[in-house]
């Protein structure tokens, strides 16, 4: 009853910002709100949202961050070859030669592998050997349920042996990267959405919204002054109940969670979050949120987390100036210290 | 070359050949504009490929079923809307559970189909929702 009369009241609000123009504080550009969906990037749903003065202007805006995401997405795609494009799937598909590559994809590599030594190998690029065996039985798997399996042991181990950042040669100032095992292959899923969007949200327009298939960047507070809000699903159930709410202004927040992407396979659930110790789904925690200026880095964070314990998370979150909310599989609850002055009644 | 490997890359020449036409032909897509949307009654408006194909009143229990590559039911009762049953692999859509802020929407991405509540601005409760 309280909510509906808030609600009430908070839309009245809107409603005159959009009829009336005023409250905002750009003064005198009265700014409504809008929101579009895209498909067709990374493989999953962008929602954009934010307050313009005119649609032209948020139509542009749109049209801005599909096109730049549209060229991250094959870029950094590794199941899908392009025409006239050297991508993440060539390199792949071409171990031992050395390849010329955009400077978004050496800038990417980089990054993984710096944030593949700071988390301790746990969000790892070059496991793409042992990712591409969960991810083929996940695919099969999901297309024919009723046959259903997950990878061997032994193909996991043998695959194992061809992973890790020793095998990538990347050279930056020629721009040229090289697989030197014939067997390694890249997997960016950890990291490259993240990476691309804290990329597109430096240039936006100060006040918007997007929500990279749960990278959620924001650039700045609404025309009023306030805070958006992100409401963080309860992993057990979809529609709006919202296990916490969290005010972000500027900056990122990602969940890494076993329920995101997974599948059903001889009696059990196999979700997409591989543990480079044990190859197999990690099952310390059920999600885990990261808050964190850069998108880039919440995203890989996330997934870091997911398979530390707390004290180990804590500590890289300490590095990169970020904080997180971990799910225990028994729905306790965990917070950093900095996390709770984000979250929104 | 195995010949296990030799299948797995003429597969993803297939892949790569569907995902090149559907990227040429369909070029993404949705637009809504909550500009002429002030107070009002909501509604559960209905897009596929970013056309409006349907729009329901969310006051009005009722059901309405997309036949695309996929089947999704859609389903409007006690003022709130989901997709409760899909014939898509894996079915996030019905997983996302049932909606009624404005601004919310839930998606069918291998159908292509985007489920919203509309009639007023967004952002009423939350701005955006991660999981």
């Amino acid at each position: 009853m309280i909510r509906r009369r808030i609600c009430g009241i908070l839309s009245a609000v809107l409603a005159v910002m959009i009829l009336g123009g005023c409250g905002g504080s750009t003064a005198g550009s009265p700014k409504t709100r809008y929101q579009a969906t895209l498909m067709d990037l990374f493989d999953t749903v962008t929602t954009i949202t934010g307050y313009a003065a005119s649609e032209e202007e948020f139509r542009e805006t749109v049209g801005k961050i599909q096109s730049e995401m549209t060229e991250y997405d094959h870029l950094y795609d590794i199941y899908t070859p392009y025409p006239d494009m050297v991508n993440l799937c060539t390199v792949n598909s071409r171990p031992g030669e050395t390849l010329t590559v955009d400077e978004r994809i050496i800038d990417l590599l980089l990054f993984a592998r710096e944030i593949d030594e700071k988390s301790g190998h746990r969000v790892n690029a070059m496991l793409g050997s042992v990712l591409s065996l969960w991810h083929e039985a996940r695919e099969a798997g999901i297309a024919d349920p009723a046959n259903a399996r997950i990878p061997e042991a032994e193909a996991l181990q043998e695959a194992a042996a061809h992973a890790g950042f020793q095998y990538l040669e990347i050279d930056a100032e020629r721009r040229t990267v090289r697989l030197t095992d014939e067997k390694a292959r890249l997997d960016v899923g950890a990291l490259a959405k993240g990476y691309a969007a804290q990329r597109i949200a430096e240039g936006l327009p100060e006040g918007m919204l997007v929500n990279f298939g749960g990278n959620v960047v924001a650039t700045g507070a609404k025309p009023d002054g306030s805070s958006w809000v992100i409401g963080v699903q309860d992993p057990d159930g979809g529609g709006e109940g919202y296990l916490k709410k969290i005010a972000l202004q500027t900056g990122s927040v990602v969940t890494s969670g076993d329920y995101q992407r997974y599948y059903v396979a001889e009696g059990k659930t196999w979700h997409h979050i591989i543990d480079p110790e044990t190859l197999m789904p990690g099952t310390r925690w059920r999600g885990v949120t990261v808050a964190c200026a850069d998108s880039g880095i919440g995203d890989a964070l996330s997934t870091s987390l997911f398979l530390m314990d707390r004290e180990e998370g804590e500590k890289l979150l300490a590095e990169f100036g970020a904080e997180a909310m971990w799910i225990a599989p028994d729905g306790t609850e965990f917070f950093s210290d900095g996390f709770r002055a984000l979250i929104k009644d | 070359m195995t010949e296990k490997e030799r299948l797995r890359f003429r597969k993803g020449d297939g892949v790569a050949i569907g995902a090149v036409i559907l990227a040429a032909a369909t070029l993404l897509i949705f637009f809504l504009l909550d500009a002429r949307q002030t107070e009002g009654p909501l509604v559960l408006r209905i897009y596929v490929d970013g056309a409006l194909i349907r729009e329901m009143p969310l006051d009005q229990d009722d059901t309405f079923r997309i036949d695309g590559a996929y089947r999704n039911q859609v389903q409007v009762q006690d003022g709130k809307a989901a997709i409760t049953e899909s014939t898509c692999p894996g079915e996030d859509c019905v997983h996302s559970g049932w909606i009624s802020q404005p601004g919310r929407s839930v998606v069918c991405l291998p159908n292509r189909v985007e489920i919203r509540v509309e009639g007023r601005p967004g952002g009423e409760e939350v701005d955006a929702v991660i999981r």
